[in-house]
């Protein structure tokens, strides 16, 4: 029986090197028909004419990102300071699972959502076709909120009692005990909340594509339409044939590579954490 | 800031006065309610929208055995949605029980190895599903011959919910008083025995949780699944392909003509999904309680 | 709470209908394409000379950058739909079933099954079903006898396509059984949908899958044979029939240039056209009259 347990444990370790060798494997050839470099840094996307340049898509992912994370970060992590140290129980008994309720909508109602509300009314207000980065990441930025509303709750509750009463017992309010020593006691906690967060945004696909407008060049502003790693994968995996289908396999790798840094980046704050 | 608080080096008279100290407090706490108050009103936003503009659209021909251009059915989606759930399933629940079982009972906590699965397990939680996309077309549709079929798209689903089953099992176990064991050990019991017997039944309802959670996530994912198990509209056997819900709005999203319907869809995925909320919430508070 | 909710996304729609009673044609045109590697893109930046020599020679898809780009044919009409100030192209067959858009009329014809027959309307193209050398598979020979049938054909003309078999012979069911998988592009589908249907009828004891995946992908599928017939809306590659692809065309189908209902333009010629899917013009009223 330990055997088996412990081969089962160990199919997490094998199904991550089945997928690096899978992706790798498929998608290192088209590195030999192709430069790496200019596949990285081209700002050029035409496959028909075998020009293949992801510059824009690994801009436009980050962009897309950052700003949801601007948005969505300070009204998770407020959201969760809430959650542990203000609100009222029957508050929080309501809230928790709204919270987990966010957490659970499929991202392909998020989209649709996006699609018919957010882009009509980006349009109304903005003009031009409503899809845009701005859109994608007020949309995102909804969907990020769980995943750093939750980390962060756990760590600001995780904080011992005794920095909380220590500040009050020197005479501090309610509200600047809170937030002068349990929050920043709460910090790297918070802190990988968000870069959790960040990384479901950047793997975002399906409400993505709805909403973005796709355009495989360099993004402008805001208001402009971008295209994501994620989408620029889905998009034209069902026209794809040949080289052009090797190409998205390696922009798979690319997003798998980034996914697995900000992961590595992830586990450093943990430890970080345990360490401290 | 808790240094500063601490450095002697700085002068007294620069720490905030008392007044400010509570007036910036105050503000941060107006952010606070402000900030759950958007959180809220999002949810509301997304959900009251949806079940509005879905609602009048359910109409039993939507639940009719076969579907066809006119009545845009959802039965099969509906179907196949639970065959794909239960299928992935029984692959990620066992292998996820007693992978958590190991790391919780068996190994010694901080080796090598066992840092090695949860960097992994970790690794699986985060990769993007449009990654699982091309790597269940590569792996199940195209090297091992599956073709575009449902156990195509629950073996890649599978994978993508281990990790969730993995660690909420050994959270479960871990979470079990070691005076349990003692006791069992005591009486003379095995450690087989003792884990199955004594430290895995309270651990269950933790375990369930996890379980619904997955089954949140497979009927929501759809990028995984529009090539390896398809967009057919039927209801498939294990070997053939067919869309299941998630998809299969997807799709309706893509065929103008369907809006109504796919509002309709959307509904009935949400209603999943706050089923499968409300009944870990209960689990969750039941686990509480005993605690 | 909910009430209040509803009542601000009613108010915010009829808002919004509101600001777009009035067409102001100084507005920037939305130009939405299709996805590169799309067939009906394809064929559309080919008829309309958006694709032109570049200098080394090569074909080259000046499709506007700015364009909103989005992967199915049905999508480009919601878009449209949705946007008075979009333009859009698809597959006429899926543009005819439906009212909430309307097709422009280029260098002044209308795009219809008569136009498109007697070459007037400028833009068409043959809808292809794919195999891998000659069909073998008895199920799939049958099935292609049935679409080349008057039945099949009758499918095809009422799906808003050209037949290419006019005086065709009528079917009888030979009553096979079995599965079988037809993938490939997303303008194809709705028809092979109806052609499924319909043939399940006659055969009920076949099954046939329907995938839409995409032209490229469905002349992949017919020669790694995934699927038993592969669809495409465009004609095949060298590369692809150098592999031993073989394309029978079942219909042709136009490509309609679509615009809003309350979009006040409805004449466009096809340089005009060319014009707006390269840039070069981009507010309505350059190319209103």
């Amino acid at each position: 029986m330990r055997g088996l347990f412990l081969a089962s444990a160990c199919v997490c370790v094998l199904a991550v090197f089945f997928i690096s060798a899978f992706l790798f494997v498929n998608g290192l050839p088209f590195f030999a028909k192709y430069s790496a470099l200019d596949f990285i840094t081209g700002t050029e996307w035409a496959p028909l004419r075998d020009v293949f340049g992801i510059l824009p898509m690994i801009v436009g992912s980050f962009y897309v990102t950052f700003i949801a994370l601007l948005i969505g970060a300070p009204i998770g992590v407020f959201t969760a300071i809430l959650l542990a140290c203000f609100a009222p129980k029957p508050v929080v008994k309501v809230m928790k699972p709204a919270v987990a309720l966010l957490a659970g909508i499929p991202s392909v109602v998020y989209g649709f959502f996006g699609l018919m509300v957010l882009v009509p009314l980006s349009r109304t207000l903005f003009g031009g076709t409503g899809k845009s980065v701005l859109v994608a990441s007020v949309l995102l930025s909804i969907m990020v909120l769980p995943t750093i509303i939750q980390t962060s709750e756990a760590a600001i509750r995780a904080v011992p009692q005794s920095y909380y009463e220590g500040s009050l017992a020197l005479g501090a309010t309610h509200e600047s005990s809170v937030f002068r020593a349990v929050v920043p006691a709460a910090r790297s906690g918070i802190i990988s909340g968000i870069v959790l967060g960040l990384g479901r945004a950047i793997g975002e696909t399906m409400a993505i594509i709805m909403v973005a407008g796709n355009n495989p060049r360099m993004p402008g502003n805001i208001l402009s339409g971008v295209r994501t790693l994620t989408v620029n994968v889905l998009m034209e995996m069902g026209y794809a044939a040949d080289v052009h289908l090797e190409s998205l396999i390696a922009t798979g790798v690319v997003l798998f590579v980034i996914v697995m840094a900000i992961n590595f980046l992830f586990s450093f704050i943990t430890r970080k954490r345990i360490a401290q | 800031m808790t240094n500063q608080a601490l450095s002697p080096a700085r002068p007294v008279h620069q720490v905030p006065t008392r007044h400010r100290l509570r007036l910036g407090s105050r503000i941060l706490k107006a952010l606070c309610w402000l900030a759950g108050l958007i959180t809220m009103s999002s949810l509301v936003l997304i959900v009251v929208y949806v079940l509005a503009r879905g609602i009048p659209h359910l109409k039993p021909s939507m639940f009719a055995v076969k579907y066809n251009s006119r009545n845009v059915s959802m039965l099969h989606a509906i179907i196949n949605t639970i065959t794909m759930t239960g299928l992935a399933l029984m692959f990620s629940v066992p292998v996820g029980v007693m992978g958590g079982i190991y790391l919780a009972e068996y190994a010694k906590p901080g080796s090598r190895l066992v840092r090695m699965i949860r960097v992994t397990a970790e690794t699986l939680a985060g990769i993007p599903s449009i990654v699982y996309a091309l790597f269940g077309q590569l792996a199940f549709v195209i090297t091992l011959k599956m073709g575009i079929s449902i156990l195509s798209g629950a073996l890649t689903l599978a994978i993508m919910t281990l990790p969730l089953v993995l660690r909420q099992t050994e959270e479960s176990l871990l979470s079990v008083p070691m005076s349990y064991r003692e006791g069992s050990f005591g009486l003379g019991a095995g450690k087989l025995r003792t884990t199955l017997r004594i430290v895995l039944p309270p651990a269950t309802l933790g375990i369930l949780a996890s379980v619904l959670l997955s089954i949140g996530r497979i009927s929501g994912e759809t990028a995984a699944l529009i090539y390896t198990s398809g967009t057919a509209t039927r209801i498939a056997s294990l070997g053939k392909s067919g869309r299941t819900l998630s998809v299969h709005l997807y799709q309706l999203q893509q065929e103008s003509r369907y809006t109504d319907e796919a509002f309709a869809v959307a509904v009935v995925l949400l209603l999943i999904v706050i089923i499968m909320n409300a009944l870990s919430s209960f689990i969750a508070g039941k686990l509480s309680k005993k605690g | 709470m909910m009430k209040k909710l509803l009542a601000l996304i009613l108010a915010l729609t009829a808002l919004s209908a509101f600001a777009l009673a009035e067409f102001d044609l100084s507005q920037t045109i939305a130009v939405v394409s299709r996805e590169e590697g799309s067939g009906t893109r394809g064929a559309f930046i080919e008829l309309t000379g958006v694709q032109k020599k570049n200098d080394e020679g090569k074909d080259q898809d000046y499709t506007y950058a700015e364009a909103d780009f989005v992967n199915g044919t049905s999508l480009v009409i919601t878009t449209v739909s949705t946007n008075p100030a979009a333009i859009g192209y698809a597959s006429l067959s899926s543009v005819l079933l439906n009212d909430t858009v309307k097709s422009i009329r280029i260098d002044g014809v209308e795009p219809t099954t008569e136009n498109i027959l007697n070459k007037t309307y400028p833009i068409a193209r043959p809808f292809n079903l794919v195999s891998k050398g000659e069909l073998t598979n008895p199920l799939a020979v049958d099935f292609m006898n049935f679409v080349m049938s008057k039945q099949g054909q009758e499918v095809v003309a009422e799906d808003g396509l050209v037949p290419v078999n006019q005086e065709a012979a009528e079917y009888t069911a030979a009553n096979l059984s079995g599965l079988l998988v037809v993938g490939g592009s997303t303008s194809v589908a709705p028809v092979m949908e109806l052609l499924a249907e319909a043939y399940t009828e006659l055969n009920p004891e076949v099954e046939v899958d329907v995938q839409s995946t995409g032209s490229s992908a469905g002349v992949t599928g017919a020669l790694d044979e995934t699927y038993m017939i592969g669809m495409a809306s465009r004609e095949l590659k060298d590369s692809e029939i150098e592999n031993g692809a073989l394309a029978v065309a079942i219909g042709i189908d136009g490509i309609a240039v679509i615009n809003a209902l309350d979009n006040p333009v409805s004449d466009l010629t096809l340089e005009q056209v060319r014009q707006i899917y390269t840039g070069e013009v981009t507010t309505w009223d350059a190319v209103a009259k």
